[in-house]
């Protein structure tokens, strides 16, 4: 491709894979940086090269800007992929790129600096006319934190300004417990983000998490293409993601995606990203939330639905292309769900299951697809998160797809390892999945419990 | 205060190498010089410049080679060990561009055959205009180079296997 001939991938896992396929199908070469833990990785073994970058340690290695660089220019890529999590939406990243003459694949560090102030985003979209959830500013000890939640109104949410991905995030109920929270929140704000400023929203207890993908490129044309629910969440992290989302009206649809584009198009934000809302289900009313810098995790259930492959958009851009097709060409076919399988016991808490899979059959058929790094023998590193798949299936309706997402996880062998798939068995027999009446809370307050029931009587549901 | 100079900083070098102070930091107009002098386990030191002063003094360890234009080299192959024969790998604490000499015009720290110490500076290893000189770690003879000059060396990589010449092992 004119521009970008080679693409070092600063990432692992499977998004290290996908992304090395959508260069192949593009016919260009590929980089791979990996940690001494992914030196033998599935990626590693797919791309046209290989170099280590450093320990296992991401700290040492993956998050390292300048090795990173180093890496690229001494193996003669012209472009970084930086998948998600780990440098995607550090600004120093794509800095680094432009004053060594590389593509950074993705949005521009002055798109990443601007949405990662969550504050100043709420700030954007209020004076854009979006809808943001009733909240303060910033809030600087206990006391402004008692009188702005006092004006908000319980039950409320701490929130970091710098925050993210559900990091430093508490729900208080009433004043009584503001106090110890505060001092916890902003301490783990601190710890995690290096920032410890506060803010306090409104928490809306039935509540979905609905989040529009954008594509943008460097000419100013922004599309987006429908939305995403990712309201089976556990602990602010999702399990499960689906499009279209089913409480989302038509009209609610266009008046979401409408204002996802206007704040891309606000910031001229270049590249894939994805504006997240909280629907409110009994207010009916939509609020923006924040938005993500990068091509997410859960951006295939998108693709199933669209027909468009996101990671060749992101290096089409990247490459200085406009995008190939109108907001009127893009439509929604059908129904996809995504479940995350994660190398955890969903018997015992949830706990990391790292170490050797002995067996790994992963089903295929119709509307299946599966994206992965692992295959039978591969040691599952305990450095690193804990995603091992992404199982998808795509159906022409919901039910559809529900049906095939039971077959294909009935289907889907791992063994020497524990993994989530059980969960997810049991989830997609829920009356309250399958009738799409919950919220964000729901795996927590709901699932769970039945989840612990079943165990305990031997076949719940069955 | 004038501009150091590539032979100022050596110079530097030496001198806190030939010293007992383990840790030095020179700040001077855009400069930022951080020595720091480690024990056998890391052996490296670190000279920090930002970009800036870099584009500037163009002949401060400009690779002989523009990196971009390097050619790109299939999956290279380890280097095996050969454990029987006693030699010790010296391996690439970072990932980054293998220097054989302190400048392009200058002999290089080690050949093949010379005897080093473990303090013995045997290459530098640059990340983005970060000089880092890695010593040897190990006492011996230099028995093979492993990597060729102004290459991307990956971290770990062999760059040196060394014959150990021990004092228990050879009394005379």
């Amino acid at each position: 491709m004119k521009g970008i001939t080679r693409v070092l991938i600063a990432n692992r896992s499977e998004i290290a894979v996908r992304v090395i396929r959508a260069c192949q199908e593009l016919g260009i070469k590929t980089v791979l940086a990996a940690s001494e833990a992914d030196k033998e990785s599935l990626p590693a073994k797919m791309a046209d090269r290989s170099v280590c970058i450093g320990p296992e340690k991401a700290a040492e290695s993956y998050l390292k800007v300048n090795t990173i660089i180093s890496a690229a220019l001494g193996t003669g890529a012209d472009a970084v992929h930086p998948g998600y999590g780990f440098l995607a939406e550090q600004p120093g990243l794509p800095e680094a790129c432009a004053q060594n003459g590389l593509i950074f694949i993705g949005p521009t560090a002055d798109n990443v600096r601007k949405m990662g102030d969550k504050l100043l985003a709420r700030k954007m979209a209020n004076e854009l006319g979006i809808p943001v959830i009733p909240g303060s500013e910033l809030v600087k000890d206990f006391e402004a934190a008692a009188k702005a939640a006092e004006k908000v109104g319980y039950p409320i949410l701490l929130k970091a300004a710098a925050g993210g991905g559900g990091k430093g995030m508490k729900i208080i109920e009433g004043p009584k417990d503001l106090n110890v929270v505060f001092e916890e929140a902003s301490a783990e704000a601190r710890a995690a983000f290096g920032d410890d400023r506060i803010y306090i929203e409104h928490f809306i207890p039935n509540a979905r998490h609905i989040e529009v993908q954008i594509v943008a490129d460097k000419f100013g044309n922004v599309i987006h293409l429908f939305e995403r629910d990712c309201s089976i969440q556990r602990r602010y992290q999702k399990m499960v993601e689906e499009s279209p989302s089913p409480v989302v009206s038509s009209r609610l649809r266009e008046e979401i995606c409408s204002s996802a584009v206007n704040i891309a198009r606000h910031i001229r934000y270049e590249n894939a990203g994805t504006v997240e809302f909280i629907f409110d289900q009994d207010q009916r009313q939509f609020y923006f939330l924040e938005m993500n810098t990068r091509i997410q995790v859960e951006h295939p259930v998108t693709e199933m639905v669209t027909g468009i492959d996101l990671v060749k958009e992101q290096i089409q851009i990247a490459a200085g292309q406009a995008l190939s097709f109108h907001q009127e060409e893009v439509r929604l076919v059908g129904h996809a769900i995504e479940c995350r399988i994660n190398a955890e016991s969903s018997e015992d808490q949830f706990r990391p299951c790292p170490g050797r899979i002995e067996q790994w059959a992963q089903p295929v058929g119709s509307g299946i697809r599966v994206d992965t790094h692992c295959y039978s023998g591969y040691f599952v590193p305990p450095f690193y998160d804990s995603l091992l798949a992404k199982l998808i299936a795509k159906g022409g309706n919901r039910h559809e797809a529900v049906d095939r997402m039971k077959d294909a996880l009935a289907k889907f062998v791992v063994s020497g390892i524990n993994t989530t798939i059980p969960f997810y068995q049991f989830m997609l027999k829920h009356p309250d999945y399958l009738s799409g009446k919950l919220n964000t809370r729901w795996v927590e307050d709901v699932l769970l419990q039945d989840y612990a029931r079943q165990r305990e009587a031997g076949g719940f549901y069955q | 205060m004038a501009l150091i100079s590539h032979e100022d900083i050596i110079q530097i070098l030496k001198m806190v190498a030939e010293s007992d102070i383990k840790e030095l930091h020179v700040e001077t107009g855009d400069l930022k010089l951080i020595i720091k002098k480690y024990g056998q386990e890391e052996s490296v030191q670190q000279l920090e410049s930002s970009p800036k002063r870099l584009t500037k003094e163009k002949d401060f360890e400009k690779p002989s080679v523009p990196l971009s234009s390097q050619t790109f080299v299939q999956k290279p192959q380890p280097v095996p060990i050969d454990e029987e024969d006693g030699l010790i790998p010296i391996k690439a604490p970072m990932l980054g561009t293998f220097y054989r000499a302190p400048k392009p015009d200058a002999p290089p720290f080690v050949e093949v055959g010379q005897l080093v110490t473990k303090e013995d500076a045997v290459c530098i290893i640059e990340v983005m205009k970060l000089f880092n000189m890695v010593r040897a770690g190990v006492q011996g003879r230099i028995a093979k180079i492993c990597a060729e000059n102004a290459q991307l060396v990956e971290y770990n990589q062999v760059l040196f296997l060394v014959e150990n010449i021990e004092e228990g092992k050879n009394p005379q």
